[in-house]
């Protein structure tokens, strides 16, 4: 089954008009002395339990907005606050 | 009339609080690397844990398809052994995998993915794997219906046919695997689900589950799909995007598809089963998840990719869909490990849509690691640390593009 995502600007949206963004993972680590280990690490790496996490969001065929929001991976589905 | 008694494929066991490895996951991995242990090492002192039932995930949900047309030498070279192991098996567990030995076609529709057929087909014409370079013509000849006029926005412009490629009865495998594992002794328990795992000194002392502790001193991490959540057990961060693949068939027709084909710019692999139905998929969700949402969506995708592709299938309905979890990884080849992170630690994942046709080599060379403590020569392209080290494998090359992690 498909699901519905909260836009803050359009409301409850079909899951497909967005594009999945990734977990939230922090600022990215500064340029300076940034080894490919870490660097590696920061984009690649993930820990991905049965457990709701932040994640970004791009509403790509609605209003354009990149926005957070939390989900569920063990159940696919938006967690509501 | 004997042939009608109902036997078991595999015994019942008693749950032992103590096995000297331990095995998350009953799909196909985890179950030939069971069998392998117990047949080839003499470790028979195994438990398979299985939170469903054997084959839930992946090993009962994938698109049955084998083949050994990879990219990269290691890659090659481990899938083709795969494929032999298929009629070995057979014989092994006296079991019918109901290998159709019928090679698999892929389509190229652009200059840049016919040039990726040509490197392809050298590469594995080097190493001694069939592969040979079609015309369109050859295609049509070989897939009856298949439209290679103009109409299309993308018309095929060459095949890369790979014989030795086919597809297996993916049930037959697990249930095969199981009662030639349960024959050696190994136990296999199901609705036995692993919530935690404990260490102690860097080692790996057992897991907990819901059927209580269960002790050992090798643990197998071979969920498939569900990898990167035992891992996370453990507080370890992998490489691993879980995502799923959706796939569908059609009602049966009379046999027409005697070969796999597949097209990876209209995202379609297809193949007629032995019962008459189109078995088809290859769309992928994008966002993170461990469950088996399939969606109407990909349905109506799958319908006009396959109808774009073979017009006259206008019309046949699609009588089931379903969805598995592909473990991603950033290039597309396999992570299997050892002594990662905790002595008696082995990992087995990330294996994509690639899981089920690598499934009992995978077993066998596990099993060889688990063993021997000693990583197989086989293996070591597959290490975790390749993507620290920034030597990613060729894998993508390959790849048709489906998504944001390739």
């Amino acid at each position: 089954m498909t699901f519905r995502l909260t836009c803050p600007v359009c409301g409850k949206r079909d899951v497909y008009e967005f594009t999945f963004g990734g977990q939230e993972r922090g600022p990215r680590p500064g340029q300076e002395g940034l080894s490919a280990e870490d660097h590696f690490r920061w984009t690649q790496y993930r820990l991905i339990p049965y457990a709701p996490g932040e994640e970004w969001w791009y509403h790509a065929q609605g209003c354009g907005l990149w926005f957070k929001t939390t989900r569920d991976p063990a159940t696919n589905r938006e967690v509501e606050e | 009339m004997s042939y009608l008694r109902l036997r078991r494929l595999w015994k019942p066991s008693p749950l032992k609080r103590r096995y000297e490895v331990v095995i998350i996951g009953g799909g196909i991995h985890g179950l030939a690397t069971a069998y392998y242990l117990a047949r080839h090492h003499g470790i028979r002192d195994v438990a398979v844990l299985e939170s469903q039932y054997i084959g839930f995930g992946g090993s009962g949900r994938n698109t049955a398809i084998v083949r050994a047309n990879q990219r990269t030498v290691e890659n090659v070279r481990l899938y083709e052994e795969g494929l032999k192991l298929w009629r070995v098996l057979t014989d092994e567990l006296d079991y019918n995998l109901m290998f159709f030995n019928c090679g698999v076609l892929g389509l190229g529709h652009s200059e840049a993915s016919v040039s990726a057929f040509r490197m392809l087909c050298n590469t594995h014409n080097f190493l001694g794997v069939k592969s040979e370079l079609l015309d369109p013509q050859q295609c049509a000849e070989m897939i009856p219906g298949l439209d290679i006029s103009d109409r299309l926005a993308f018309p095929v412009q060459a095949g890369l046919y790979h014989p030795p490629g086919g597809v297996v009865r993916h049930d037959a495998v697990v249930w095969g695997l199981a009662k030639g594992a349960s024959a050696h002794g190994v136990h296999i328990h199901q609705g036995c689900e692993v919530q935690g795992i404990d260490t102690e000194g860097g080692r790996v002392t057992g897991v907990r589950t819901t059927l209580g502790p269960i002790g050992c001193k090798r643990l197998g991490i071979m969920a498939g799909g569900y990898g990167g959540a035992v891992a996370a057990m453990l507080g370890m961060e992998l490489p691993i995007h879980p995502l799923t693949i959706q796939a569908m068939v059609t009602h049966p027709l009379k046999p027409f598809l005697h070969h796999v084909f597949s097209s990876g710019a209209y995202h379609v692999y297809a193949n007629q089963t032995l019962k008459g139905e189109i078995a088809t998929g290859a769309h992928m969700d994008p966002q993170v998840n461990y469950t088996n949402d399939a969606t109407a969506y990909y349905l109506k995708h799958q319908a006009e990719a396959l109808t774009e592709l073979i017009p006259a299938l206008r019309g046949v309905r699609f009588m089931r869909i379903w969805a598995g979890l592909a473990d991603m990884t950033p290039d597309m080849a396999p992570i299997m490990e050892g002594n990662l992170g905790y002595d008696g630690l082995f990992l087995d994942a990330g294996w994509g849509y690639f899981g089920f046709k690598s499934g009992p080599v995978a077993g066998k060379y596990m099993a060889e690691y688990m063993a021997t403590d000693e990583r197989p020569a086989m293996l070591r392209a597959f290490q975790l640390k390749r993507f620290l080290e920034n030597r990613y494998s060729g894998e993508t090359a390959a790849a048709m593009k489906y998504g944001h992690w390739d």
